[in-house]
């Protein structure tokens, strides 16, 4: 059955909303825990990861699943004892990614390939199946509960680490486990924004909810409502202007933060 | 025999990427209840000594024993009784945390997961608000207090996880003389009432609690000078150790 236009624009919708939600959850554990440079060499991964996908005929969402972990595996305890530095591991990692992914995309055979190569680095909205939808679905549900079930770890290693480990918490283990979050969102938000924006997603709406809140707790509920609504406007607006779907979620969330930053409080003095 | 809390037994921790030890043939033993104080000149190696008592260093030679339990095992168990206020702990401006849940976070390690706090643990971390004096901005932002109130708020966080040992690094050196003298007549409360081992690291010796049991001192990384409170600064004066490195 060819599906209707009205489904078709519902699936998108569900999509952008949940990648809102999860991208924007983990993104305050991003900015607050400074994982920017892994972060992003996790979503760079991952697009190399889906162009071997594509390229062996395997499904994408599996190999950038790979390549992300590999990546969280070998930079987490680099990182972690501050053995490299952020510039450097982004510096290397960035391009070799790169490097790979286009590779890749350049041995991939076919023009239907060729489409959906341009799906994973600028993202197509419209090619989200209701299995990716479920599987979106599964993930936030699953980020939400582990957020619920160990609030108060997370809380405490995000607040300082060493104190954390000090108090008696095994921060190695919620450390990794923040990281593997890290890289599968990345992996599961490749087909909506691409490999090239999804980072923007991830940092951006929670950069935004801290520039106002002093409270964790409320920070995890603003940033996915922000998360949420910029990817919906995001949608909407390139619907209108017809531009690419990830582009103009990057756009809008990056005007947010924009505007975040100059109306916050925590910029002014006194 | 008194109960040993905490023994050193030939300890020495090397940082990692470093060639020589930052602390070395460390051999202590710190009985319950004792009130320890650690003094020395910069980087004699007293912050690396509480860190390797607590396991947050892993020493590179000897063991560290604390309540019968070896730290190079397993230490998460034996870190919820201890509590520890680092040195110079800032927080960042905007850091999206109130002094409240700052406070409350001591008690985490020791509820364990999957257990959240209840009414009790938020008394006693009020409690522990108001013993050094700062349940008057409970609601505040930790990173907007000075540096003085965020100390005061770490050691308010050590208390509040109602620990059997206290790690105390510099713990007034943001502090005016008033506070630190309230501070300095807090820890030994309760020391006193709890009967709480306390390590307690400076290297002003105007901030030395009257009522210590015991000092050491340390040099370049070892102890030298263990006694009683009057014998040892004697004899580290004697050494001309506090000249030379200790703000007077
Ligand atoms: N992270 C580190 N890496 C390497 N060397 C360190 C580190 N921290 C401290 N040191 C060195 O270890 C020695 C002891 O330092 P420290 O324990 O901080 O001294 P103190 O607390 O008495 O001022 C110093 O020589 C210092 O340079
Ligand atoms: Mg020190």
């Amino acid at each position: 059955m060819i599906p209707l236009p009205i489904q078709i624009i519902i699936t998108a919708i569900t999509a952008s909303i949940l990648a809102g939600i999860t991208c924007s959850l983990i993104g305050v554990f991003v900015v607050q825990m400074k994982l920017s440079s892994i972060g992003f060499c996790m979503s760079h991964a991952a697009f190399a990861g889906a162009a071997l996908g594509l390229l062996l005929s395997t499904d994408p969402l599996i190999t950038a699943l790979a390549f992300a972990t590999v990546i969280a595996l070998i930079l987490g305890p680099l990182s972690e004892k501050a053995k490299l530095s952020p510039e450097v591991i982004i510096g290397i990692m960035f391009s070799l990614t790169m490097g790979l992914g286009f590779i890749f995309l350049n041995f991939t055979p076919g023009l239907a390939a060729t489409r959906q190569a341009l799906g994973i680095l600028w993202g197509s909205i419209f090619s989200v199946t209701i299995d990716d939808l479920i599987l979106l679905g599964l993930l936030t549900f699953f980020i939400v509960l582990l957020l619920i079930l160990f609030f108060k770890e997370f809380q405490a290693l995000m607040f300082n680490r060493k104190l954390a480990e000090a108090s008696g918490i095994n921060t190695s283990l919620f450390y990794f486990l923040i990281l593997f979050l890290i890289g599968v969102t990345v992996a599961f938000s490749l087909k909506l924004v691409g490999g090239l924006l999804v980072f923007a997603l991830i940092v951006n709406p929670a950069s935004s909810a801290l520039q106002f809140i002093y409270d964790l707790k409320k920070v995890m509920v603003v940033s996915p409502l922000i998360g949420a609504s910029t990817c919906l406007l995001g949608f909407f607006s390139s619907l209108l202007l017809n531009f690419p779907i990830g582009s103009s979620i990057i756009i809008v969330s990056s005007f947010t933060f924009c505007v975040s930053v100059i109306l916050s409080p925590k910029r002014r003095r006194g | 025999m008194p109960e040993m809390v905490v023994k050193l037994r030939d300890v020495e921790t090397t940082y990692e990427g470093e060639h020589l030890p930052a602390i070395k043939d460390i051999n202590l033993q710190v009985d319950l209840s004792e009130f320890l104080v650690v003094v020395g000149p910069n980087g004699s190696g007293k912050t690396t000594l509480l860190e390797t008592i607590n396991g947050l260093l892993k020493v590179t030679h000897g063991e560290v024993i604390v309540f019968g339990h070896d730290m190079a095992r397993n230490p998460s168990r034996v870190r919820k009784d201890i509590g520890y206020v680092p040195q110079d702990f800032l927080s960042e401006p905007s850091a999206p945390f109130i002094v409240r849940d700052v406070v409350l976070m001591g008690r985490y390690g020791k509820l364990g997961v999957l257990r959240r706090p209840e009414r009790r643990d938020l008394k006693i971390a009020e409690e522990a608000m108001r013993l050094v004096g700062i349940d008057g901005f409970a609601d505040r932002p930790i990173g907007k207090l000075s540096g003085g109130e965020q100390q005061k708020v770490m050691i308010a966080r050590a208390i509040a996880q109602e620990p059997r040992l206290l790690l105390l690094d510099e713990p007034f050196s943001n502090l005016d003389i008033d506070s630190r003298r309230r501070m300095s007549d807090t820890l030994c409360k309760l020391h006193d009432e709890r009967g709480l081992t306390t390590i307690m690291v400076t290297h002003d010796l105007l901030s030395i609690p009257e009522r210590c049991d015991r000092i050491i001192v340390m040099d370049r990384g070892r102890i030298i000078v263990d006694g009683e409170p009057k014998y040892a600064m004697q004899k580290a004066e004697d050494l001309n150790i506090l000249v030379r490195g200790l703000s007077l």
